[in-house]
C-alpha cells in the first residue's frame, strides 16, 4: 500500500479511504486489522490533501485525427 | 376578352379557357408575391413527397393551398389543423382542377414566432415520450475529476467554465471538444460530441452548451436529434445554454440545466476546500469507529474479568464443594425412596403368593393322597380296594389302606 501512494492517484486514494471507512464501520475485523486500516486511512487522507494542495488544471482541446480517432492537445484557453 | 365573347366562331377548349386564366393571373404582379392570413385546415402531409397541401380559410372564405417540399422541409415546425397563420406565396392557376391556389414557400404563426411555435411543438412532443421524466435523469457525480465540455473553443463560455473549474476544484481535467454551437451545421457536430464522450467514457460528466445569444443563435440547442442523443447519453449531462432566462429543448432532456455555462461549472465540480474539510472529517470518523472497537473489546474484558471464577477462584472451588454435598444428599435420598417403594411392593406380592401356596390349605385342615408310584389321587377310580396310599398332611404323611370305595352320585 504505501509502495504505491507515491504514484497513487486522487481518485483511487479516496476510493480506498471510502472503502477503509465502510470496514470500519461493520467492525467485523480483528482489533489490530483495524488498527491498521485506521493508519493506512490517516496516510490516505494526507495523501488525497497532497494531491489536491499539488493539482495543476489540464485542460486538453480533442482533435480529429486523420485516422478519424481522437487526440488530445493543450488547450490554453481562447484568445480573449 | 370582349372580342373572344362575341365572336362565336372563336370556341375555347376546358383547357385554353383554363391556361389563358393562369396566364391572366400570373400577369398580375401583386399576385406573384403576397402574404395571406388565415387558419390552417384539410391539412395533408404527403408523406411521399413531402409536399403540404392545406386550405386557408377565414369566417366568409376559403383559398386552396399547396407547399412544396424545397419549401416545406425548411419549417422549423409542422402546420397543424386550426392553426392560424401568415403564409407567404404566389398566386397561380392549377389548369387540370381549374382552380387557383396559393403556392406557399414560407409560413409563420400568426402572432407568436414559429421557431417559438416549432419549439413548443417539439417539447410537447418529447414531454409525451417520457423523455424529460425525472425517473430518467441521472444524478451527477460528486467528485468528477475529467470534465468532457462540448461547445465552441472561441466563444466566452469556454472561458467561464476553464476559469470557474480553475478555481474551484483545478484537480479536474478539461477535455474540450470543438463544437459550432449556432447555424445549421451545429446540431450533428454537438451529437458527434455526446456521441464521442459515451464511446470513449474519458469523462464523467458532460458540459454542453454556449454563451448567450438571440433565440435564432439558440436554436441548434432546440434540434430534436440533439435532444434524443442527450437522453440516450450514458454519461449524465449538464446544459447550460444561453443565459438564465433561455430555455431550450436541450435544458429539459439533460440530467441537469444550469442556467448558465458558469452555473454549469459550479454545478459539476466540488470546491476543493470544501471537499478537503470533508475527507479530513474521515479521520474524525475513523478515529470514532476505531474507538468504538476499541471501547467495545474493554468491555468484554471488564465482562469476563467480573465472573467469579477470575476474581476469586478459591469461593469458585467452595461453591463447587457445596454443590457436590447437596447432590450426594439428594442422591441418597432418592435411592431410599425407591428402596422403600420397593420394600412395600415385595411384601404386598409375598401375601398374594402366599394365598396361592397349595401346601397353606393343608394348615386348614385339608390332605392329599398319593399312590405308592406318586401320582395324585383325585377320584376313586384310580383306587382298589386294598391299596396302600399314603396321605399327605400339613406336618407330615401317614400311609392307610383303602378299605373301601363309595363313588358319589353323579350329578
Amino acid at each position: 500500500m504505501t509502495e504505491n501512494q507515491t504514484t497513487q492517484s486522487f481518485e483511487t486514494a479516496l476510493a480506498r479511504l471510502e472503502e477503509i471507512v465502510r470496514a470500519l464501520e461493520v467492525g467485523q475485523a480483528p482489533l489490530d486489522t483495524s488498527l491498521s486500516l485506521f493508519e493506512e486511512g490517516i496516510s490516505l487522507v494526507k495523501l488525497c490533501n497532497r494531491r489536491l494542495d499539488e493539482a495543476e488544471q489540464k485542460i486538453k482541446l480533442l482533435q480529429a485525427a486523420p485516422d478519424g480517432s481522437m487526440t488530445e492537445t493543450d488547450f490554453g484557453g481562447p484568445k480573449a | 376578352m370582349d372580342e373572344m365573347r362575341t365572336d362565336r366562331r372563336n370556341v375555347l377548349t376546358v383547357t385554353q379557357l383554363n391556361t389563358c386564366i393562369k396566364t391572366l393571373i400570373e400577369g398580375a404582379d401583386f399576385l406573384r408575391s403576397v402574404y395571406i392570413k388565415g387558419e390552417i385546415s384539410n391539412f395533408t402531409n404527403h408523406y411521399k413527397t413531402g409536399h403540404f397541401y392545406f386550405t386557408l380559410k377565414d369566417e366568409g372564405s376559403l383559398l386552396k393551398a399547396v407547399m412544396f417540399r424545397a419549401s416545406a422541409s425548411k419549417l422549423p415546425f409542422v402546420p397543424e389543423n386550426g392553426m392560424k397563420v401568415v403564409v407567404h406565396g404566389r398566386i397561380s392557376a392549377f389548369v387540370r382542377d381549374g382552380q387557383y391556389q396559393l403556392y406557399a414557400d414560407d409560413m409563420e404563426p400568426d402572432g407568436i414566432g414559429s421557431l417559438y411555435f416549432a419549439f413548443e411543438q417539439l417539447k410537447k412532443k418529447l414531454e409525451a415520450e417520457g423523455l424529460f421524466a425525472e425517473s430518467r435523469k441521472k444524478p451527477l457525480p460528486k467528485i468528477p475529476t475529467r470534465i468532457g465540455i462540448i461547445t465552441s473553443p472561441t466563444g466566452a463560455a469556454i472561458r467561464d467554465m476553464i476559469n470557474i473549474i480553475g478555481r474551484r476544484f483545478p484537480y479536474a481535467k478539461i477535455l474540450l471538444y470543438p463544437a459550432l454551437v449556432q447555424g445549421s451545421d451545429a446540431p450533428p457536430q454537438l451529437i458527434a460530441g455526446i456521441q464521442y464522450f459515451n464511446a470513449a467514457r474519458n469523462v464523467d460528466v458532460v458540459i454542453i452548451g454556449r454563451g448567450g445569444g438571440s433565440i435564432e443563435d439558440l436554436w441548434a440547442f432546440n434540434d430534436e436529434g440533439l435532444a434524443r442523443c442527450i437522453a440516450a447519453s450514458d454519461l449524465p449531462v449538464i446544459s447550460a445554454v444561453g443565459h438564465e432566462t433561455d430555455f431550450t429543448i436541450c435544458d429539459f432532456v439533460a440530467d441537469r440545466r444550469a442556467p448558465t455555462p458558469s452555473a454549469a461549472a459550479e454545478l459539476a465540480v466540488p470546491e476543493t476546500a470544501e471537499l478537503k474539510r470533508k475527507i479530513n472529517n474521515i479521520v474524525g470518523r475513523m478515529e470514532l469507529l476505531l474507538g468504538r472497537q476499541i471501547e467495545q473489546r474493554r468491555q468484554a474484558v471488564r465482562y469476563f474479568s467480573g465472573a467469579r471464577v477470575l476474581s476469586a477462584p478459591a469461593a469458585m472451588l467452595d461453591d463447587r464443594r457445596m454443590n457436590l454435598v447437596y447432590l450426594s444428599e439428594k442422591l441418597d435420598r432418592a435411592v431410599q425412596v425407591k428402596m422403600n417403594a420397593c420394600r412395600a411392593d415385595l411384601a404386598q406380592r409375598a401375601v398374594k403368593l402366599d394365598a396361592l401356596n397349595p401346601l397353606a390349605i393343608f394348615g386348614r385342615g385339608y390332605s392329599a393322597a398319593f399312590a405308592e408310584n406318586g401320582e395324585l389321587l383325585s377320584r376313586v377310580d384310580q383306587l382298589e380296594i386294598g391299596q396302600p396310599i399314603t396321605l399327605r398332611l400339613s406336618d407330615g404323611e401317614a400311609q392307610a389302606n383303602v378299605t373301601a370305595l363309595t363313588p358319589l352320585p353323579k350329578t
